[in-house]
């Protein structure tokens, strides 16, 4: 049977990964770098 | 949430760490196109419907999940697209931590230890009956297990960290998560209904979608199809479930192992932070920084936005990865056991949260 997506292994730490990205994202926001994210 | 998947066959030999990462361009790609065509959708049918035309009106969300649906359940998903869908992951988690941003920490606080009590009853409830289910029906004993822990805990990815725990074996595991994947999907549909026809407010119904809902994914989903606060205690709500993981697949796992199935687990605390989802410490971190007065406004409002375009490609992988056949194909009695299990659970927070919001509790 075919395995569902979900079961695949992701190459990296999706945890880590999220986190690090959302860090680095609120300190370029903070820094004034990024200025403004519309939606 | 963890990181732990189902392991591959030791014979399988993985590709260098530089080819499986460009393996995931063209499905991440495909993802933020079918959440980019959602949105762009939902302005599309804003622009006609100012000018006398008619359009349905569907937000973005629905767009792209119904999108993500049709493509893979009319057509099939190439090959090459796959390891790229399994991304979805990442921005789900990178849109959680980012909406803590939109979180008073003392709010975090509140509502999450309300929500921990609730959890609680939930779990309970829910292992029982559906272990109850199981033997009623006589399913693979460890299939139940897999059931019971995926419906009340925290979906696949509670599956997929019980598997190896309990050893259980791979077609009870693909069954359990096909299961709650389908009914994942049928909560989508029908939880939006229930919160309309009982006129249930934002905060009440996001908590139940929350505490009801298996999958992060479908919880924040079918939270943000009911409004953005929704979507937001929808995911507080689910946060709190998921922390619970450690302690319910190591309960399992000790039980298996008395049982002689499956190993001792011999250093308990490092098994529980193993399998402890980490993105909420990130979430626990933006949410203080948000309230200490580190961000102005506008920055906050700035990392707002920032979590709804990376759940686009998030909402786009629950469509995607979700296959309506699997309801018939992996036999009727997981799905019943499934079916009336997630029901109960359903009716019972849904009890739960309006007799905390009857009497003012969460106020």
């Amino acid at each position: 049977m075919e395995s569902p997506t979900p079961t695949r292994k992701l190459a990296f730490n999706a945890d880590a990964a999220a986190i690090l990205i959302a860090l680095t994202f609120a300190a370029l926001i903070r820094l004034n770098v990024i200025h403004r994210i519309s939606w | 949430m963890s990181a732990q998947t189902i392991p591959l066959p030791s014979a399988a030999r993985q590709p260098p760490r530089s080819q499986q990462l460009l393996a995931l361009i063209p499905g991440t790609l495909l993802l933020f196109a079918i959440g980019l065509a959602g949105k762009a959708l939902e302005t599309f049918g804003i622009f006609l419907r100012a000018h006398h035309h008619y359009f349905p009106r569907i937000e973005y969300v629905l767009w792209a999940i119904i999108l993500g649906l049709v493509i893979s359940n009319v057509f099939s998903v190439p090959a090459i697209f796959r390891p790229g869908i399994a991304t979805y992951e990442l921005w789900l988690k990178l849109g959680i931590v980012l909406v803590a941003a939109k979180f008073v920490f003392a709010d975090v606080l509140h509502i999450g230890g309300m929500s921990l009590v609730l959890v609680a009853i939930e779990l309970t409830m829910s292992l029982t009956v559906m272990t109850i289910l199981g033997k009623i029906f006589r399913l693979p004993p460890k299939l139940t297990s897999l059931l019971a822990i995926g419906s009340s805990i925290c979906g696949v990815t509670a599956i997929m960290a019980a598997q190896p725990a309990i050893e259980s074996d791979e077609q009870d595991t693909t069954t359990a998560i096909a299961a709650i994947l389908a009914l994942g999907a049928l909560a989508l549909f029908t939880f939006p209904l229930i919160g309309h026809f009982l006129h249930m407010g934002q905060q009440p119904y996001g908590i139940w979608a929350g505490l009801a809902v298996d999958n992060t994914a479908e919880a924040t989903v079918t939270g943000a199809l009911y409004g953005d606060l929704a979507g937001r205690m929808a995911i507080l709500a689910k946060t709190a479930r998921s922390a619970f993981i450690g302690f319910v697949v190591l309960g399992y796992a000790v039980y298996w192992a008395s049982q002689g199935q499956a190993s001792r687990v011999e250093r308990k605390a490092l098994f529980l932070w193993q399998k402890f989802p980490k993105f909420i410490l990130g979430f626990i971190a933006l949410s203080i920084l948000a309230s200490i007065g580190f961000f102005s406004t506008g920055q906050l409002t700035s990392l707002g936005n920032l979590s709804k375009w990376a759940f686009l490609p998030a909402f786009a992988g629950v469509g995607l990865r979700t296959r309506l056949r699997d309801l018939v194909t992996q036999g009727w009695r997981p799905i019943l056991v499934g079916v009336l299990g997630e029901i109960f659970i359903a009716l019972l927070t849904l009890g739960m949260v309006l007799a905390v919001y009857h009497h003012g509790a969460a106020q």
